[in-house]
């Protein structure tokens, strides 16, 4: 009983002690806030993996597959797929309106389908405004006009008014960050500048390359850019640009072809050159004969899962669906043996950063915990010497009937009180500290010139901002643990204080 | 006894009827006891053999030098020490207990419970205030229930006893803010909370000057006078001592007939 009111006198009397909340507060607001970000910048990464490339993959890199749209059509009827799209992947080189070139990953989409997908149109930057932006205080930005509407609709189209001819034509979609036009302001947040869309084009050339794996020609084209989009990733906004499907597959060869044969001996043509020598010696060039349709291949088709789908179950669905169609179809399509069917997690290049990013949030926690165990030792000296200055009270207690386990109970509840002082409030120092990191940070990056978040470097342009209430909760009880730890010797020096000895204590 | 005002709620039928049987028997009896300070390899005896007996509702004063070991005296007859071991240490009986027999938790009850500490420089908690200070005995007396159920009641005993003790404007002060006569004031209230027993004072006016410490006594004799308390006071003051029935003097650790 008596401990409760000491207790409560302590805290609002006593300075030292508070020094000790302080220090509980800090560990447990540097944990949380470290936990949250990295674990928001885990999660935000596997968030932004799936938005670009859908659950499940289907992929026959270089050569791609035929008969996709019936694979497509298979997908699209079984319950546990939500929709299916097929694109074209190609490495590319961009020449932008700013004269600069760069390599890139080019995309061919269908952008409707790839939208049912990926959710491609949350991504598409440039778009109507409802109301001015923050920082706009003219309201003359051209996203507040209602003609704007046709620029987001021309990115789902991936079609636009080619500047040159004025016609409607295949379109390209920029990532946000590809263009040198788009700056990083002071602070290191990114803010896109309008680009000259509808009048600005860029050249993008590709490398066809032959079943046999032999570069053909190199293929180059001038597409309208139409908009930019941004997932948020760094690595994606800055190489990757996406075009039209069709556009893509025929700079690449892979677009539907009529397939030809050209008669003749083979005695009389060794070359095969459909050229034969009639009896004067004059070429007779022999009239090609159709022998059937070579059908459009991509090298990939995306599989998004209805809603509570695993990625895991429709790969396995997807796989299923796969033999059954490739049965079909015989050596037209890729074996279902050797063709790989993977989940977005799996795909060799996410699994290994994921799994790095996951284990580099495992170590600095570890670091950051064992840092925090200084909040221990920080409680421990300072109830020792508190126990020490209070040697005398505890002589008194022991006086008038208090036992030595209510003496430990004292400093023990002391440190639980402390503890629960100090880690509430670190608790909530850190939910607005990471809640306003964003803000801070810019703050930091504008005033100190101290940019810690590069995007290059973590992929993301904003830092995550959500504090999980699981890891709230265990952050705290870990520093009310900590704060008890602390307490705990020199509550059991108070409980051991001869009482005799405690009252003659000068 | 029947006299003394029935605010505790600890007082059971069974304590009342053990009071009456023991009730020409000494209560709190010191049988031949040795106490032996160790310092270093040097042993220093203070006590060599003090036996004495306080009668229910008696007040005896020890009279003695300082340095003769009165403050040790008490604190064993308070059961905050022990005397040396046995054989030869000799015991102190509470009402034909001897509190060596006593587990950790009956001491403990014993102090909460059967007597009461005064205490030469006050000891008051300096985080408390007066009305604290007071109910602090009651506090550790009580488990929190009991005490909850009991609040009103020990207030209001709390709130008597300062009055009695003209303290009733100061309830909301600290200790530092009071001077010394009223800080020994609190702790004496402070004492009397659990309606102890016996007090033990260690020279309750020693630190005060001669007209605050009479002002003190006589409101403790007047105190006495209601409730019939049994008091064992320490003192090396000659006139102090005259206020009490009897007077025994310690002297070469041993008690000796005043
Ligand atoms: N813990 C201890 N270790 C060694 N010697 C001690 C210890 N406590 C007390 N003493 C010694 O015991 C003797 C008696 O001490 P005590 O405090 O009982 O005397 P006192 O009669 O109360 O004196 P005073 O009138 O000055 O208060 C003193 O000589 C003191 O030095
Ligand atoms: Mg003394």
């Amino acid at each position: 009983m008596y401990q409760t009111l000491l207790i409560r006198r302590y805290l609002t009397s006593r300075i030292m002690p508070l020094l000790a909340a302080l220090a509980v507060l800090l560990c447990t607001a540097m944990v949380l806030i470290v936990w949250s970000v990295m674990g928001g910048f885990l999660n935000m990464l596997l968030a932004s993996g799936r938005t670009m490339m859908g659950d499940v993959l289907i992929s026959w890199p270089v050569v791609g597959m035929a008969h996709y749209q019936e694979l497509i059509d298979d997908l699209e009827a079984d319950p546990l797929v939500l929709a299916a799209t097929p694109i074209v992947e190609s490495p590319g080189l961009l020449a932008t309106p700013d004269g600069s070139i760069a390599m890139v990953q080019v995309i061919g989409i269908d952008g409707r389908g790839y939208d049912r997908v990926t959710g491609y149109s949350d991504a598409v930057w440039w778009r109507n405004l409802e109301k001015p932006m923050p920082r706009d205080t003219d309201g003359d930005d051209p996203r507040l006009h209602a003609d704007f509407t046709g620029v987001f609709e021309d990115a789902l189209r991936m079609s636009g008014r080619d500047p040159r001819t004025g016609e409607d034509a295949p379109a390209m979609v920029l990532g946000v960050e590809v263009s040198q036009l788009n700056q990083r302001v002071p602070g290191g947040w990114y803010e896109p500048r309008y680009l000259q869309l509808r009048t600005d084009s860029a050249t993008l050339s590709v490398l066809p390359i032959s079943a046999r794996g032999v570069a053909i020609d190199v293929q180059a084209r001038s597409f309208p850019i139409v908009n930019q989009f941004r997932t948020g990733i760094y690595e994606v906004d800055a190489r990757t640009v996406l075009v039209r499907l069709d556009a893509l597959q025929e700079m690449l060869g892979m677009a539907a072809a009529t397939r030809v044969r050209v008669p003749g001996s083979a005695d009389a043509d060794p070359l095969g050159l459909g050229v034969t020598l009639d009896e004067r010696g004059e070429p007779v060039f022999a009239q090609p004969e159709i022998v059937g349709a070579s059908p459009a291949r991509v090298t990939t088709v995306l599989v998004r899962a209805q809603d509570g789908v695993s990625a895991q179950r429709l790969r396995d669905r997807t796989a299923e669906i796969y033999r059954d169609f490739a049965q079909r179809h015989g050596r037209a399509v890729p074996s279902p043996d050797s063709i790989p069917i993977l989940t977005w997690e799996q795909r060799p290049s996410i699994a290994a950063f994921i799994g790095a990013v996951k284990k580099e949030t495992g170590l600095v926690l570890f670091i950051f915990g064992f840092i925090s165990m200084t909040s221990v030792f920080l409680v421990l000296a300072i109830f020792w010497s508190m126990v020490s200055e209070k040697t005398k009270d505890i002589g008194v207690l022991r006086a008038v009937g208090a036992g030595r386990a209510g003496v430990a109970w004292l400093y023990l509840g002391y440190g639980l009180a402390i503890g629960v002082v100090g880690a509430t409030l670190g608790g909530l120092l850190a939910l607005v500290v990471v809640h306003n990191i964003n803000p801070i940070h810019d703050w930091m990056g504008s005033t100190l010139g101290l940019v810690v978040w590069d995007p290059s470097v973590y992929y993301f342009f904003e830092i995550p901002n959500r504090v999980e209430p699981s890891k709230a909760i265990m952050v705290m009880c870990a520093g009310v643990l900590f704060s008890v730890a602390g307490a705990l010797l020199p509550a059991i020096k108070a409980a051991h204080m001869d009482p005799v000895k405690a009252l003659r204590f000068e | 006894m029947s006299d003394r005002p029935a605010t505790t709620p600890t007082e059971t039928g069974l304590h009342a009827a053990q009071r009456r049987t023991d009730a020409d028997a000494p209560m709190l009896r010191a049988i031949d006891v040795r106490k032996t300070y160790r310092l270093g390899r040097v042993n220093v005896p203070v006590l060599r053999g003090a036996s004495m007996d306080v009668q229910r509702g008696e007040w005896v004063a020890i009279l003695g030098a300082s340095g003769s070991g009165k403050s040790t005296l008490l604190h064993l007859l308070g059961g905050l020490d022990r005397p040396d071991a046995p054989p030869g240490g000799g015991e102190i009986r509470f009402e034909g207990t001897g509190l060596r027999d006593m587990s950790r938790r009956a001491l403990d009850q014993y102090r909460r419970r059967r007597v009461g500490f005064i205490f030469q420089f006050y000891h008051l908690l300096p985080e408390l205030n007066v009305m604290e200070n007071t109910l602090l005995s009651a506090m550790a007396a009580h488990s929190m229930g009991a005490y909850a159920a009991n609040r009103g009641g020990l207030r209001a005993r709390a709130e008597s006893l300062l009055g009695a003790f003209g303290l009733a404007e100061r309830l909301r002060h600290r200790p530092a803010e009071l001077s010394g006569g009223e800080r020994q004031r609190v702790a004496i209230a402070r004492a009397l909370m659990n309606e102890p027993d016996v007090l033990l004072a260690d020279e309750p006016t020693g630190n005060l000057d001669r007209k605050t410490g009479d002002a003190i006594l006589d409101r403790v004799a007047a105190l006495r006078g209601e409730t019939g308390q049994t008091i064992v006071m320490v003192t090396h003051d000659e006139e102090v001592a005259r206020r009490a029935d009897r007077v025994v003097r310690l002297e070469d650790g041993v008690v000796v007939r005043g």
